[in-house]
C-alpha cells in the first residue's frame, strides 16, 4: 500500500473530525441548556413536533422572566425512531454540547437506553416525555430520570377503572405485537381483574405494528363474540385500528377500548369517519376541561403553530416548567441540586391546578380523562364525551409497588 | 378453539383480498426484477408516494366519490412520472454497470424519496376515505366480507389479466419479456434496450403506485409505509420465483392466506405463519415456487 | 512479496495505530466515543468486505450476524450469571453458527438468489428478536447490560476495542493473504475456472462466510461493550445496506477501504445529524454521487490517482 495513500486517508479522517471540533460551540454566556432527543422523521414525527411546540411555547413564557438571571435555551436531535442514533445523539448532547438537562423522546427503547447509558452513567437529569413504558420510572427508574408522560401502568389502571363500571364480562385482547402493546394490555387486564374478578379473557390476537390490513383479525374477533375488545395500540397503528373498527362495524356490535382512543392527533385526520362509541383515556384534551387556563393555552398554541395542542405538547410544557422551577428552587445551575429540587416539586398545569413530580419514582402526577368517542355538530371530527376525570393518585402505582419493581 | 365455517370463509375471502393488494404491488417489483435483473429497493417508496398522492388528489377534489376514483386513476400516473424522471435522469446511465450498482442506486433512491415525501407532505398522519358505496359488509356464499375488500378481490385478477395481456399480446410487452430472457438478443435486433428498461421500470412503479392508492383507504397514510411493505414484497417475490408474474400471484396468495388463517388459529403468534411459510418454501424450493425468468 | 516491501506497506498502519493510541488524553471525551464507535463499525464493515469485496458474494443481510453476536452477548450477561469471557466467546461463535446455517442454504444459489434468500432468513431472525418480548425485550431491547468497570469508561472502552480491532484486522489480513484467501478471490473472479481446476467452490465460500460472520459477531459484542444496550435495529436490513455503502464508499477491492468508509459514514452521520433531520436524504445523495463518480470508493480513487509506481510495487512485491 502506498504511503501517500495512507497519509491521505488519515488526513481525510482527521479533517472530518476537525470540522466537528471547529464548529462553533455555544456562546459562553451561561444560559441553561436543554438537549432534546426526539423523533422528527417517520410516523412518530407528528408527536415529536407537537412536544417540541409545547416546549417552545412554555419557554416563551419562562424566558420573559428568566431563570437565575439567564434564559433557557434548547437544541434538538432527531433520533429517527432508532435506538442507536438516539444513544449517539444523547451522548453528543452531553459530552459535546454540554447540556445541563436532557429531554425527550417518543421511543421507549431510546428513553430506556439513554436513561441507563447516559442519564445514570453521566449523572445528567433526563426528563422523559411521550414514552409510555412503565419501566422508565418503574423498575428501571433511578435518581436522574423523570417522566412527565403517562405510562402504561397509569393508562392500564385508568382504563380498568373505566371499564369496570361497564357491564362487560367477556373480553378479547388484541393489539400491536411489541412492548407497548403487551405492556398496556397486561396493565389494563391485571387492574381490571383486580377490580372485577368475574371478567374473563376469551382470546388474544396480536399483529405486527403498523399492520395495514386488520380486517382478517377483526372478522375473526367479531366471530368469537366477546362483550368488549381491549385494543393495545397507539399512534399510526391506532388509526388503522379505528378505521377497521368502523369498516367492520365492530363498535356497533360490542364495546371497544383503546388507551388514548380520544387522542385528537389520531381522530382528526379520520374526520367525521372515525368510529363512535370507542372508550379511551388521555391526559390532555384541548376542549376539556373548559377552564380559562386551558382556553388561554390552546389560544396561544394555535396562534403560534396553527393547530390545537395534543398530549405531547402537554407533557413537554410541563417538562419545561419543571426545569425552570427546579433550577429556580435550586438556586444554581447544578445538576445535583436540580434533581433534589425537582423531587416533590409542583408546577402549574396548562389546564389549571398544580401537578406534582412525585418524589418516590420521579413521575409527574396528573389526572386522566376517560371518555367515549362521539360525533358532535361543533367539530367536523370526532371528540370525547361523557368524560370522567381520574386523579393522579387514583391511577399511579403506589410507591410500594414501585419500590418492589425496582428491587428486582 | 375451532372456528365455525362462516368465520373460516370470511377469513379466506379477506385473506384473498389482502393477497390482491400484495399481488398488485409485487407484480410490479417482479416485472422490474425480470427485465432489469435488479430488485428495486425503492419500490416501497413509490407505493408510499402512491398513497400520499391519492390523499392529496382526493383532498384537492373535495373528498367524496369523485375525488376517490380520480385519485385512484391519477395516483399511479403521478408515481409513474416520478419514476420516469428518476430513470431518465439518473438510472439509465447505470445500465452498463454491474447489478450491484443498480441495486445500490435503488437503495439511494429509497433514502431520497423517503425524505422528499417528508418534505412535501410533512409528518402528520393522513387519511383517505373510501366512498360511501363501500361502507359495510356484503355476504358472499354466506360469508361476510367488507365491501371494499370485495372490490379488491375483483380488481386483483383484473389487473393480473390486464398485465398478462399487456406482456403477451402487445408488441411492447413482448419486447419487454424478451429482454428479460435475453437482453443482448433484443439489442441485436435493433431495439433500443434502454427504452425497454425505462418502460419496464415505469410500469413496475406504476403498479406500486396503484397498490399504494388502493390500500390508502384502509390504513393511515404515514411515513414509514415504504419500510413496511418492502420486506414483505421482497419475500413474496423470492418465494414466487424472481421475475415471474404468476409467481408474484402465488407468493402473494401464500402470504395473504397464511396470515389470515394464522389469525384465526393462533392469533397470538399469527405473524409467525407467513414467515414460516416463506422459510418452508425456500427450503423446499430455494429458487421460488415457479420458474424464474432467468 | 518480499519481506522488505511487506514491512514497508504495513508501516503506515503502524503509524496510524500509534497516533490512535495517544489520542484519548488529548481529545474531548465525545470524540473518544465517536472513535470507538468507528472502530466497532469498521470491524463490521471489514467483516462484510471479506465476503463481498474479496469473495464476490451478495451478502445482503450481514447485519443479522452482527445482531446475533450482540444479542447472544447481551443475553448471557443479563439473563445468566455466567462470567463475561463466556459471553465474549459465545457471541462470535453463535454468530458464526448462524452464519454457517444460513450460509449453507445460500451458497447453493448464486448472486441475486443468494442475496434475496439471505434477506428473507435474516428478516426472520429480526422478526423473532422483535417479537419475543420476554426473551429479548422485544422492540425495547436490553438495556443496562452489566459491563465490568475495567472496560466501562470512555477511555478504557476505547483502548479495549482498539486492541481487539487491531487483532482482528491482523487475523483478517493473514487470512486474505493465505492460500485460502487467494482462492476465495480467485473464486470471486472466475468461479467456473476454479471449479474446473478442482476447487470446491461452495465449501470455500461457506468457510469464507463463517469467518466473516464470526468477525461480525465480534463486532456485535464490542458494540454492546460500548453502548451497554442491544436492540432489534442491529438486525435490521437497512443497516445491512448501510454497511454495504461503507464498503463501497471506502473501496471494496482494497483491504482497508471499508475502515475508511465506516469512519466517514459514522462521522458524517453524527455531525450532519446535528444540523439537519434530513440525514437520510444526504446519505442518499452521497450514495448516488459515489455510484456515478467514485465507484471504486475513496480508497480506490486514491489508488488510481497515486497508483502508477505504488501499485506496481505492490503487485510485484
Amino acid at each position: 500500500m502506498g504511503k501517500r495513500r495512507q497519509t491521505f486517508s488519515v488526513a481525510l479522517l482527521v479533517t472530518f473530525l476537525t470540522i466537528g471540533l471547529v464548529l462553533p460551540l455555544q456562546a459562553e454566556a451561561r444560559n441553561i441548556k436543554v438537549g432534546i432527543i426526539d423523533c422528527y422523521s417517520g410516523p412518530a414525527a407528528v408527536f415529536g413536533n407537537d412536544a417540541l411546540n409545547g416546549f417552545k411555547l412554555a419557554l416563551e413564557e419562562i424566558n420573559k422572566e428568566g431563570v437565575l438571571g439567564s434564559k433557557i435555551e434548547f437544541t434538538t436531535r432527531d433520533t429517527k425512531f432508532k435506538v442507536d442514533i438516539g444513544l449517539n445523539m444523547a451522548k453528543e448532547l452531553v459530552m459535546r454540547e454540554n447540556v445541563d438537562v436532557l429531554a425527550g423522546s417518543i421511543n421507549s427503547g431510546v428513553a430506556l437506553a439513554v436513561s441507563d447509558a447516559v442519564a445514570k452513567k453521566e449523572k445528567v437529569p433526563f426528563i422523559v416525555w411521550i414514552s409510555k413504558s412503565e419501566k422508565i420510572t418503574g423498575e428501571k427508574g433511578h435518581r436522574y430520570v423523570f417522566s412527565t408522560a403517562d405510562n402504561t401502568a397509569m393508562g392500564g389502571k385508568a382504563g380498568a377503572v373505566g371499564l369496570a363500571k361497564k357491564p362487560y364480562l367477556k373480553y378479547w385482547i388484541a393489539g400491536d405485537d411489541y412492548s407497548y402493546g403487551h405492556d398496556i394490555g397486561n396493565a389494563v387486564w391485571r387492574n381490571l381483574k383486580a377490580l372485577k374478578p368475574e371478567v374473563e379473557k376469551i382470546g388474544e390476537s396480536w399483529w405486527k405494528v403498523g399492520e395495514p390490513d386488520l380486517v382478517p383479525y377483526f372478522t375473526s374477533i367479531i366471530g368469537a363474540k366477546p362483550d368488549a375488545v381491549i385494543f393495545c395500540t397507539g399512534g399510526a397503528s391506532m388509526a388503522n385500528c379505528l378505521k377497521a373498527i368502523k369498516s367492520t362495524g365492530m363498535n356497533e356490535k360490542m364495546g371497544t377500548w383503546i388507551h388514548t382512543a380520544i387522542d385528537h392527533a389520531v381522530l382528526k385526520p379520520l374526520g367525521a369517519e372515525a368510529p363512535e362509541g370507542v372508550l379511551g383515556e388521555i391526559q390532555y384534551l384541548f376542549y376539556y376541561p373548559d377552564t380559562p387556563e386551558n382556553k388561554a393555552f390552546v389560544k396561544a398554541f394555535e396562534a403560534a403553530y396553527g393547530n390545537p395542542p395534543g398530549f405531547p405538547a402537554f407533557d413537554a410544557y410541563l417538562a419545561a416548567h419543571y426545569i425552570a422551577e427546579a433550577f429556580r428552587k435550586a438556586g444554581a445551575i447544578d445538576r445535583e441540586k436540580f434533581v433534589d429540587a425537582l423531587e416533590g416539586l409542583k408546577v402549574k398545569s396548562p389546564v389549571g391546578g398544580m401537578v406534582e413530580m412525585r418524589a418516590c419514582d420521579h413521575q409527574a402526577m396528573f389526572p386522566m380523562y376517560f371518555g367515549v368517542t362521539k360525533k358532535t355538530p361543533q367539530y367536523d371530527f370526532v371528540t370525547a364525551s361523557d368524560i370522567k376525570t381520574l386523579t393522579g393518585e387514583e391511577i399511579l402505582p403506589t410507591c410500594e409497588e414501585i419500590a418492589e419493581a425496582r428491587k428486582k | 378453539m375451532l372456528p365455525d365455517l362462516s368465520a373460516l370463509g370470511s377469513q379466506f375471502l379477506v385473506g384473498l383480498s389482502r393477497a390482491m393488494i400484495l399481488f398488485i404491488v409485487t407484480s410490479g417489483l417482479s416485472f422490474v426484477l425480470g427485465v432489469l435483473r435488479v430488485p428495486n429497493v425503492a419500490h416501497g417508496s413509490l407505493y408510499m408516494i402512491g398513497a400520499f398522492s391519492a390523499f392529496s388528489i382526493s383532498k384537492l377534489l373535495g373528498g367524496g366519490s369523485l375525488g376517490f376514483w380520480l385519485a385512484l386513476i391519477l395516483s399511479p400516473f403521478v408515481v409513474a412520472l416520478v419514476s420516469l424522471v428518476s430513470e431518465r435522469l439518473l438510472f439509465c446511465h447505470l445500465y452498463q454497470r454491474e447489478h450491484l450498482m443498480l441495486l445500490l442506486f435503488t437503495f439511494a433512491l429509497m433514502l431520497i424519496l423517503g425524505d422528499l415525501v417528508k418534505l412535501t407532505w410533512g409528518a402528520e398522519y393522513r387519511s383517505i376515505m373510501a366512498p360511501d358505496f363501500f361502507k359495510g359488509s356484503v355476504s358472499v356464499f354466506g360469508w361476510s366480507i367488507p365491501r371494499y375488500n370485495l372490490f379488491l378481490l375483483i380488481l386483483g385478477p383484473l389487473v393480473a389479466i390486464a398485465l398478462w395481456l399487456f406482456t403477451n399480446k402487445t408488441k411492447i410487452g413482448k419486447i419487454a419479456r424478451a429482454a428479460a430472457v435475453d437482453m443482448e438478443m433484443v439489442g441485436a435486433v435493433g431495439i433500443n434496450v434502454s427504452w425497454v428498461f425505462a418502460f419496464a421500470f415505469v410500469l413496475g412503479c406504476f403498479l406500486a403506485g396503484l397498490g399504494g392508492a388502493l390500500v390508502a383507504p384502509t390504513v393511515s397514510v404515514t411515513l414509514g409505509m415504504d419500510h413496511d411493505i418492502i420486506i414483505e414484497a421482497f419475500l413474496i417475490v423470492t418465494i414466487g420465483g424472481l421475475g415471474n408474474m404468476w409467481g408474484a400471484m402465488v407468493g402473494s396468495l401464500i402470504f395473504g392466506l397464511t396470515q389470515s388463517f394464522g389469525v384465526l388459529f393462533w392469533p397470538q403468534f399469527a405473524i409467525v405463519f407467513p414467515y414460516t411459510a416463506v422459510v418452508i418454501v425456500l427450503l423446499w424450493r430455494p429458487r421460488g415456487m415457479l420458474k424464474s425468468v432467468w | 512479496m518480499s519481506m522488505k516491501s511487506r514491512f514497508k506497506s504495513l508501516v503506515p498502519y503502524g503509524v496510524i495505530l500509534v497516533v490512535l493510541l495517544f489520542l484519548p488524553p488529548i481529545i474531548p471525551r465525545f470524540y473518544t466515543y465517536i472513535f470507538t464507535s468507528i472502530f466497532v463499525t469498521a470491524l463490521l464493515a471489514m467483516s462484510l468486505n471479506m465476503v463481498v469485496g474479496h469473495g464476490g458474494l451478495f451478502q445482503f443481510h450481514h447485519a443479522a450476524f452482527y445482531g446475533v453476536g450482540a444479542y447472544t452477548f447481551g443475553l448471557i450477561l443479563t439473563k445468566t450469571s455466567l462470567p463475561i469471557w463466556v459471553g465474549f466467546i459465545a457471541g462470535p461463535v453463535v454468530a458464526a453458527i448462524v452464519g454457517l446455517l444460513i450460509g449453507w442454504f445460500c451458497v447453493r444459489l448464486t448472486r441475486l438468489y443468494f442475496g434475496m434468500l439471505q434477506i428473507s432468513l435474516g428478516s426472520l431472525i429480526w422478526a423473532i428478536a422483535f417479537r419475543w418480548y420476554s426473551l429479548t425485550g422485544g422492540d425495547d431491547g436490553l438495556h443496562g447490560v452489566p459491563i465490568p468497570d475495567f472496560i466501562s469508561s470512555s477511555t478504557s472502552a476505547y483502548y479495549f476495542i482498539l486492541i481487539l480491532l487491531t487483532i482482528c484486522l491482523v487475523i483478517m489480513y493473514a487470512i486474505l493473504r493465505s492460500p485460502f484467501g487467494m482462492t476465495l478471490q480467485a473464486i470471486r473472479d472466475n468461479p467456473e475456472r476454479c471449479e474446473a481446476v478442482g476447487i470446491n467452490v461452495r465449501r470455500h465460500q461457506l468457510l469464507g462466510i463463517v469467518i466473516a460472520t464470526f468477525f461480525a459477531g465480534v463486532a456485535g459484542v464490542l458494540f454492546v461493550v460500548l453502548e451497554h444496550s442491544v436492540f432489534p435495529d442491529l438486525l435490521f436490513w437497512v443497516l445491512s445496506l448501510e454497511i454495504f455503502i461503507m464498503c463501497l464508499l471506502g473501496g471494496w477491492f482494497t483491504f482497508a477501504g471499508p475502515i475508511l468508509g465506516a469512519a466517514i459514514t459514522v462521522s458524517l452521520r453524527t455531525f450532519v445529524g446535528i444540523y439537519t433531520e434530513y440525514w437520510t436524504l444526504i446519505l442518499g445523495i452521497i450514495l448516488i454521487l459515489l455510484i456515478f463518480f467514485l465507484p471504486e470508493g475513496v480508497m480506490g480513487f486514491i489508488t488510481e490517482k497515486f497508483s502508477g509506481r505504488a501499485k506496481k510495487v505492490y503487485e510485484e512485491g
